[in-house]
Formats: C-alpha cells, structure tokens, sequence
C-alpha cells in the first residue's frame, strides 16, 4: 500500500505508520519514530477507521501520494492527519465538519500541514463548500449520521469524478439501534448499489470499532 | 441566444457551454478578507459573487444554468432563465481542472501560490464562521495568556530554587547553563554529575564544545556527595519545571488558536501572545475597540502614565506594545513614533475585530511597515541632545525630582 508503512518495534510488535507530513507534531498523542533520518508517526487503529479497515484487509486504498480527498467529518483531524502525510504535498485534503468544538481541534492540525485545508461547513449542504473545493479521486465520509449514506451520494453526485472512490464508515448504532449490525450494513450498499456504485468491500471493523464497517465503493458517474 | 453553465469558485466565476467548453470569465479579487466576505454573504443572503454577476451582464445568456438553489432568485433578475442542476457540464469541467483553469486565467503565477492562497481562504473562512459561533472567546484568550504569565513567573520561581538547590552537588552548573529549561533537563535526565558525560550532554541537543567544557566541569566539581534520595527530591522540582514548559506551549497554542479565531486582525499586526496581553490590559475585545490609540499605546504603562500627569514629567512612550519587535529593537528616538503608528493600526484592528470581523490584517500590516520604513529613513540620526534638556523642567518646579526621574528612566 502505497504511502502506509509498517513500523517493528524492538520487542516485536507491529504498527501502522505514515511519514509525518509535520515533523516533530503529533498530533494526538500518537509515537513518532524516526528511522534513517524521516519521522514516521504511529497510526492508531484503534483511534482511525482507515487504519482500521486496512488492519482488516483493505484490498485496495485508493489514497495515495498526489491524491485529492474530499473528507466529510474531518472531526478533530485525527484521520485528516494521516490521510495528509500519505497524499503528501502533491495530493489534497478538504476536510469538511460541522462542528465548531472540534473544528477548532481540526485547525490545529491544519496548520502545520500545508496540504489540510479546514473547512466548517454541513456536509448536508455542499454548495457551501463547493466553492472552495475541487473534485476529488476519494471521497472519505465519516459522519455518524441516520442518514449518512444519503448525504455520502448526494456529495459523490456533487463532486466525485468518474472511477473515483467513496470510501464510507458506516456507524450502525447511528442508523438503527434495533437492527443487526450486519443487515444495516447490506442494506447500506444495496443503496449505493442503486445509485451506480460498485460495491467492492464491506470491511467489519471489530475489534478496532464496534458494529462499524467501512464500505469501499467505485462511483461509475 | 446561448445557454451557459455557470462555475462559481473562490478564484471566480466561469461560463461553460453545453459542450464544456469555456465560453468566459471574470476573477475574483485575490484579496483574503473580500473573498471571504464574499463567501459568507453568499452563504448567508444567497448572494451570487460580483464577478457571476457581471459575467452574466457580459455575457447575456438566455439561459443559465447554476448549481446552488438559493441563487436562483438573484440571477432571475438579470432577465435570464435560470435552472439548477448539481455537478453540471461546467462544474464537472471546471474542478476535475482547478488548477488548469487557475493558471490559463492568470489567477495565480503557479500551482503552489494558487493552492497557498486557497489554503488561506479555506482557514479564514472557518476561523469567521467559528467566530460566529462562539461569543464571548475573547475572555478564554485573556485568561490563557494570564495563565501563561502566571507559569512564566512559576518557572523562574522554581528555576532559582532548583539552582540553589542542585548547586550543593555541582555549583558550576548554574553558570555555565543560563537556559532554565536546559538546566531542567540536565537535572531531570541526568542526574548525578557522574552522569553528566559529554555523549549524554551531546544527546540532549548540546554542541561539541559546550558539552566537554560543562562534562570536564562535572569531573572537577567542588560539590558535596548526595544520597539517591536527595537526587530523587531534587529531580521532582526539575521534572515539575519541564512539565511547566510543556504546558506553557500547549497553552501558547491554545492562545494562537483563540486569538486567530477572535480577533484575527489584531494578532496579524502583533502575534497572538501580545494581542491577547493587549485585550487582557483592556478586559475584552470590546473595551479594546472602544479605546482611542493614544490609550492602547499606553496600556500596561499606567503607573509611569499617571505619573507623568501627575508630576508633569515625560509620559511613557509604550506599554506592552514595547514588547513588539520593531519597537523594542529600534533606537530609541524612534520608539515612540513606532509605538504611535502601531498603536493607531491596532485601534482599527481591534474594532474591525470586535464590530465587523473582516479580514484586513494583510492591509494594516502593510501599511505599517510602510510607516516604520519611512521613520527609519526620515529619522535615521538622533536628533540633537542639548536643546531637549533645557526644554523640560518647566513643569511644576520640582526640577531636582523630575531630573531623577528621567536618569531613571534611560
């Protein structure tokens, strides 16, 4: 995977590791491990769903160096931060979130990475931030919202290209508490599946995540 | 008559036609704070940009195709038809190709200036619209940097007791090392001055030299022995001293955060740490705004103020705002024209700040430098000495006072 190390510890243990785009920040209390001179910083799966579902078997990670990331629910910019370290400086990253608590957790992050660009915005109403944006290869959406897949479409309607990703964290206990987790999840992309997506993976996130899922989907416009 | 799909971005807006070919456009001022205002007002009222509005006078369509509902109403005024439709010919085209179309219209001079200014317009915009959101942060910033002052003046309490105190095992060190945190962590990761070597000084980021002379001073120290528990207790007070730095800077984060969020014009001119002790000395934003230049010029020198008024001696120059570099590291004959044109520039930063909330840091910084520049060339020399010492104790006759004073004071 491109971009995405992993990172031995003397005693033995693996990590997932991304080279710090903002040497010397961490930037949630994350390790940062310097090896033949270039920072690494430790990626929590515990704390990042992208790690997460990479840990459970990514096949694909359409995020990689150059890449341009629209982020919905950049939330205090844990995720944000890797996702910039591993588009480095040629790719983008706009990370869009609603709110103003965490946002201003998000600005700091921001700026010490040229290539984050905040925006505090409702990801229900993208002709806000269209303005600011570009169209992107990746649409990451992680929003604990009922209707979150909705609002996922209706950006990819708005922004994704042609053959881009939707990369789609999907919170079951936000959508229906009383159903299975695993019914929401089908049912999440068989919409998808309607709206001219490929649906290429459901990735279960336990034990990183509780009833989530990342759903990996290619938009065929 | 022709049907266009209309782009808006922050660089400006764009006419495609039904092919996505781009039929014309006008730019948008590359100006932080206009393009920001014009982003919140389209946001907030539906109002299209000045320059989607004139590029449809230009190009009178008979048609035009947008993407945000809101607008629609605006545009219908132009005598247009007006549909919306999300991600159209136009949109699709314009920001796959940002960037193409960015530098073809001569936006920007290349692609890292381009993105360096769309960069600053995504954080201006947000720190605007957490302003709008948060009322009332000016009195958090205020309480961070008292905080820091309040840290500040603890580590140098603790410092001078760690040296005392560490000084019964290694007197040399307190000379040798000015640097508290230094100090500190000399203590805190060394230890015993066995320990002190010049690879472990060398870790800690010392330079070659540096580090033999303190290591030789470590062997040849005329300090008492110490038990590993009267390290250990000393090793607290260091390890306290060091999580004070630490927080310290986190707090100085905080502070920068806050501030560029409140009152980013006042923290463009001066920094965050000085802006936030300037609405500390005035008690809020908005007592701030309210206060004439001549006031904020002298803030945090009131003492020598009303002194001044009261003795008819020479009034201060500055307050705190001697803390901003161009005054404190110029001759001192020009001092107080800075601290004067400063002071000026930061009544309207702040009322700016407090009423309005635009963007004018970049203008007002200008301009002052512009002014420092002028008094540096115009008033080079100092001017004549003798002459001002006959002038001044003409006050209220005390002269042999107001003289002591005045030596004081240089």
């Amino acid at each position: 995977m491109e971009n995405v190390f992993e990172c031995i510890y003397v005693d033995g243990v693996t990590r997932l590791c991304t080279k710090n785009l903002a040497p010397g920040y961490s930037v949630y209390g994350e390790r940062l491990i310097k090896f033949e001179g270039i920072e690494y910083r430790e990626w929590n799966a515990f704390r990042s769903k992208l790690a997460g579902a990479i840990l459970k078997g990514l096949k694909y990670n359409p995020i990689k160096k150059g890449t341009k990331v629209l982020y919905l629910g950049a939330a205090s910019g844990t995720t944000p931060s890797h996702i910039s370290d591993i588009v480095e400086k040629e790719g983008k990253v706009y990370g869009v979130e609603f709110s103003p608590r965490v946002v201003r957790e998000l600005i700091l992050v921001a700026q010490r990475r040229p290539n984050l660009f905040p925006i505090l915005a409702d990801a229900r109403f993208p002709q806000a931030y269209s303005l600011l944006v570009e169209d992107p290869e990746v649409l990451y959406v992680d929003i604990a919202q009922p209707d979150q897949t909705d609002i996922a479409i209706y950006n990819a309607k708005f922004f994704l290209r042609e053959g881009g990703y939707l990369l789609l964290a999907v919170k079951a206990r936000s959508i229906d508490v009383t159903k299975e987790p695993e019914e929401i999840f089908m049912a999440e992309a068989e919409k998808l599946r309607k709206e001219n997506f490929d649906v290429e993976q459901i990735i279960n996130l336990d034990p990183y995540d509780k009833d989530h899922s990342m759903i990996v989907a290619k938009f065929k416009g | 008559m022709m049907k266009v799909y209309l782009v808006e971005h922050v660089i400006g807006s764009f006419a495609f036609d039904e092919n996505g070919k781009l039929v014309d456009y006008v730019l948008n001022p590359r100006d932080l704070g206009k393009v920001v205002d014009m982003l919140i007002d389209h946001e907030e009222h539906g109002n299209p940009f000045p320059s989607a509005l004139e590029l449809l006078l230009k190009l009178k369509p008979s048609e035009v195709v947008v993407e945000n509902e809101a607008e629609v109403a605006k545009f219908q005024g132009l005598g247009a038809r007006v549909t919306t439709q999300v991600h159209h010919f136009g949109a699709r085209e314009f920001r796959q190709s940002l960037v193409k179309y960015a530098l073809e219209a001569k936006y920007a001079p290349n692609e890292e200036e381009l993105y360096s200014f769309l960069y600053q317009v995504s954080f201006e915009y947000t720190r605007r619209k957490l302003r709008k959101a948060s009322q009332k942060r000016d009195l958090l910033a205020i309480q961070a940097v008292r905080a820091i002052d309040d840290i500040d003046k603890t580590i140098n309490l603790f410092s001078e007791r760690l040296r005392e105190w560490y000084s019964l095992h290694f007197p040399e060190l307190d000379k040798m090392v000015e640097d508290h945190q230094l100090y500190s962590k000399i203590v805190s990761y060394l230890g015993y001055r066995d320990n002190i070597t010049q690879e472990a000084l060398k870790e800690l980021g010392l330079n070659d030299s540096r580090a033999s002379k303190i290591a030789d001073a470590a062997k040849k120290s005329i300090g008492a022995d110490i038990s590993e528990d009267d390290i250990n207790s000393i090793r607290m007070l260091s390890n306290t001293i060091l999580e004070l730095f630490k927080i310290r800077n986190d707090l100085a984060d905080y502070v920068e955060s806050v501030m560029r969020e409140v009152s980013p014009n006042v923290t463009a001119l001066v920094g965050p740490v000085l802006g936030a002790r300037l609405l500390s000395l005035a008690g809020s934003l908005e007592e701030l705004a309210k206060m004439p230049a001549s006031t904020i010029q002298v803030l945090g020198a009131e003492k020598a103020l009303f002194r001044a008024l009261k003795t008819g001696s020479r009034p201060p120059k500055h307050g705190i705002i001697f803390q901003f570099p161009a005054i404190h590291s110029s001759p001192r004959w020009q001092r107080g024209k800075i601290a004067r044109a400063l002071a000026a520039k930061l009544a309207i930063a702040a009322r700016v700040d407090a009423f309005s909330g635009r963007y004018i840091g970049d203008q007002l910084v200008e301009q002052l430098n512009k002014r420092i520049e002028e008094i540096k060339t115009k008033y080079a020399q100092p001017p004549p000495r003798k002459q001002q010492k006959e002038e001044r104790p003409q006050g209220k006759g005390k002269k042999g006072k107001g003289d002591k004073k005045k030596g004081k004071r240089r």
